[in-house]
């Protein structure tokens, strides 16, 4: 769209929302929302971004191969914040008896592994909002 | 040490190759041994949990270091990690025979996406099979049921989209339909483990009775609708068909198998022989069964694509496993698991040596199949024995399914069953005869009768050589297996936890 | 025989069941293949409703630990924690179900199940 108005109030609005879906993402383990809902509100912030100013110019932004390692990266964090429970001797994913540190109660750097793990799912689920929504509307 | 964590291993082992293929190019050296290699080392990581559970018995693993009771668990045991095995095994091979024949389907540029989807698909179908969590093996089942659809819609043929379409909007219905069961199931006992919902089931039977029926109904209707039992069986001869040859191999083989296995856990591990002989849910099954198995048989004889018969063929099948299961004794179990393997190997055989008939030949219907014997005979040959088994010729695996469901109905006195499998043998002779005859016997005007030897890649004779060749030693010592059933199955007879 | 109270306390349970039931219906026999996939949705949104209502208890409080009462009578937080990764699977399931439906309609030029089966007997023909 070639709207100027819509490009303005865009420009503007973008990083409160991406900063609204950090905050979704880091307090997961203290209010409701997590990494699913974090990663889609910061998907969202991209799509809008999309709309604005057409696709050749978010690809500019937030290029199809750095989208592509994030999404590889995720799971990797993932899965290697599990083995780390494996190497200490316990099981897989654990928390506590793996030596996560479990700060105080209520503050943001408690819950152990949870935080963690939080953060590799929100940026998962980001970048593959932005790929979806990509893929759906190019034409071939 | 090593030893406790091998399910873990061998599950992320395949989660991250899956996710890292995207990043080679297909065109580059290593590609092909990452992939094969990939799963080499997850079958040896399997060898060795089977070996581990011989000799010392079944485990549970715990994620997480939670209790049973809040925590999700794997339980191990020894028919479990056989199943596991045979799983990677099978599907080594059939992505060995993929690397030159998908080529012809789909452009060199999709191929990571396509093994990333294979990938991710043996990945959700282990864990599948190891967990022991009522809502682990619903998220399980989903992973597995979009990215079956995947490797049908892969290739962008109109005939293509339409059948993944409606397996899409089908196998929907039925995860909706279990998703259902299992929270009413939750509802009434509270727990979501196996192990802890069948020690609370006998009391809660007492007191809720309609509500596990209604639970139980819904559960059996989305399995069966997955499994493609007779009435529900629509979607599978589109989706078989039209797909590429190691997608439809893979599909028809050992994912149909994969929900009847998780049917058998259900039925006897959660909610127990006793519950089940109470509303007599066994019998229904079986009827269901049989009607699937007469029915899928004469669906196939009208058949002219080589590929629809075989579906049809499939449908036919998976109603013996349901036989098996729906005997209820220890021989029907016996033999309603012997057939998911015996099965899976013959299957894969078939629909390998129709691909490997398409990619040389091209030729798709069953009456252009005179004098192919000698043109391509190893590849015919496979599907001779594998066809063979299918009708129930002794010497193959298929007749020792026969054999043990006979028994199995024999022993609880209802002889008609033996009745209807040697109908369906006759009927299975019937569509896959004159294939066999009409390869090796027949003159062709477009061909010498001489034998040429086979003018296919070797990455394709390969797995077809050493299918067929596993379907006779199964076949001839069906005691590797059968021991192995026999040791497992007091867990399922009365799970104690 | 059902009187009004029994309807009124279990009326989530009752809401879940037709909505279920609207949605198979229309995935069945609808036409359109567009209103198929709504009809899932309807269908996954009726089993949601189902499972939140199981944990609900009348009277409760949110499953926020307070720091300064310590509650202990809350409602039960698994069931909502099942639904977020339904959700996600039925996100998924949506955003593939759409995308074949777009290379269809570029195919056929129709999205009507009537109109693509005549269309394809008179290619067979």
């Amino acid at each position: 769209m070639d709207d100027l108005i819509v490009k303005t109030i865009t420009k503007l609005v973008v990083p409160f929302i991406q900063l609204y879906g950090i905050f979704v993402i880091l307090h997961g383990h203290l209010s409701p929302g997590g990494g699913f809902a974090g990663g889609a509100i910061i998907g969202a912030s991209l799509i809008l971004f999309t709309l604005a100013f057409g696709v050749n110019h978010t690809n500019k932004v937030v290029p199809p191969s750095v989208t592509e390692k994030i999404e590889t990266g995720g799971i990797i964090w993932y899965a290697l914040l599990g083995f780390v429970g494996i190497a200490v001797g316990t099981s897989f994913l654990s928390n506590k008896i793996a030596g996560f540190p479990l700060g105080n109660y209520g503050s943001v750097i408690s819950g152990g592994l949870i935080s963690l793990a939080t953060i590799g799912i929100g940026l998962k689920v980001a970048s593959t909002m932005i790929t979806l929504f990509h893929r759906i509307i190019e034409e071939d | 040490m090593i030893s406790n964590h091998l399910p873990v291993y061998i599950l992320i082992l395949l989660l991250i190759s899956a996710v890292t293929t995207p990043a080679i190019k297909p065109s580059s050296k290593k590609f092909r041994p990452k992939l094969v290699g990939t799963l080499t080392i997850a079958s040896l990581l399997a060898l060795t949990m089977f070996i581990v559970v011989w000799t010392n018995g079944p485990f549970y693993y715990n994620f997480g270091n939670w209790d049973s009771v809040i925590g999700i668990e794997f339980f191990v045991d020894e028919y479990t990690s056989l199943f596991v095995l045979a799983v990677l095994l099978i599907s080594l091979l059939i992505i060995i025979f993929s690397l030159e024949d998908i080529l012809h389907d789909i452009p060199k540029e999709k191929t990571p996406h396509y093994y990333t989807l294979m990938l991710l698909m043996v990945f959700s179908m282990l864990g599948m099979i190891m967990t022991n969590d009522l809502f682990n093996l619903y998220v399980f089942m989903e992973i597995l049921s979009l990215t079956s659809c995947g490797v049908i819609s892969i290739k962008r043929n109109k005939a293509n989209i339409m059948a993944s379409f409606k397996y899409l909007m089908l196998g929907t219905i039925g995860s909706v339909s279990i998703l259902l069961g299992i929270a009413m199931l939750y509802m009434v006992t509270g727990h979501l483990n196996m192990g802890a919902t069948s020690q609370t089931i006998s009391s809660v039977w007492q007191m809720y009775p309609r509500n596990i029926l209604i639970s139980l109904s819904f559960i059996l209707t989305g399995l069966g609708l997955k499994a493609a039992i007779f009435p529900l069986h629509v979607w599978l001869p589109d989706a078989h068909s039209a797909a590429p040859t190691p997608s439809s191999a893979i599909l028809s083989g050992i994912v149909i198998k994969i929900y009847a296995f998780s049917m058998i856990k259900i039925l006897f591990r959660v909610i127990g022989i006793d519950i089940i002989k109470a509303i007599s849910i066994n019998e229904y099954l079986t009827y269901f069964a049989v009607i699937s198995i007469v029915m899928g048989s004469v669906f196939a004889i009208g058949q002219k694509d080589i590929k629809r018969l075989l579906a049809y063929s499939s449908v036919s099948q998976i109603g013996y496993v349901f036989l098996g299961i729906g005997i209820a004794t220890e021989m029907g179990l016996v033999a309603g698991m012997y057939h998911i393997i015996a099965h899976a190997m013959m299957k894969s055989t078939l629909f390998l040596s129709a691909g490997a008939v398409i990619y040389r030949t091209g030729i798709r219907k069953v009456n252009e199949f005179d004098g192919l014997g000698y043109e391509l005979p190893l590849t015919l040959g496979a599907f001779s024995i594998a066809a063979l088994g299918m009708i129930g010729i002794p010497g193959v695996n298929g007749f020792m399914s026969k054999w043990y469901l006979g028994l199995a109905a024999f022993e609880i006195g209802k002889p008609i069953f033996i009745i209807f499998i040697l109908i369906s043998s006759f009927l299975n002779a019937v569509y896959f005869l004159p294939i066999v005859i009409s390869a090796f016997l027949k003159e062709s005007n477009r061909r010498e009768q001489i034998m040429i030897r086979d003018d296919i890649p070797f990455t394709m004779k390969a797995p077809l050589v050493v299918l067929g060749a596993a379907c006779i030693v199964t076949g001839l010592f069906p005691n590797i297996i059968v021991n192995v059933i026999q040791r497992a199955l007091p867990t399922f007879m009365t799970f104690v936890f | 025989m059902a009187n009004l109270d029994m309807i009124l306390d279990n009326i989530n349970y009752i809401g879940a069941f037709t909505l279920f039931i609207i949605g198979l219906y229309t995935v069945l026999t609808h036409s359109n293949l567009l209103k198929r996939v709504i009809g899932v949705n309807i269908m996954e949104t009726a089993v949601f409703l189902f499972f939140v209502s199981i944990g609900y208890i009348k009277g409760a409080s949110a499953p926020i630990l307070d720091q300064i009462t310590g509650e202990s009578f809350y409602v039960n937080p698994l069931p909502s924690a099942m639904i977020l990764t339904g959700i996600v699977v039925a996100v998924s399931i949506t955003a593939y179900g759409l995308s074949l439906l777009i290379n269809l309609y570029k195919e056929y030029g129709t999205l009507e199940l009537d109109e693509i089966i005549s269309k394809e007997e008179k290619a067979n023909d």
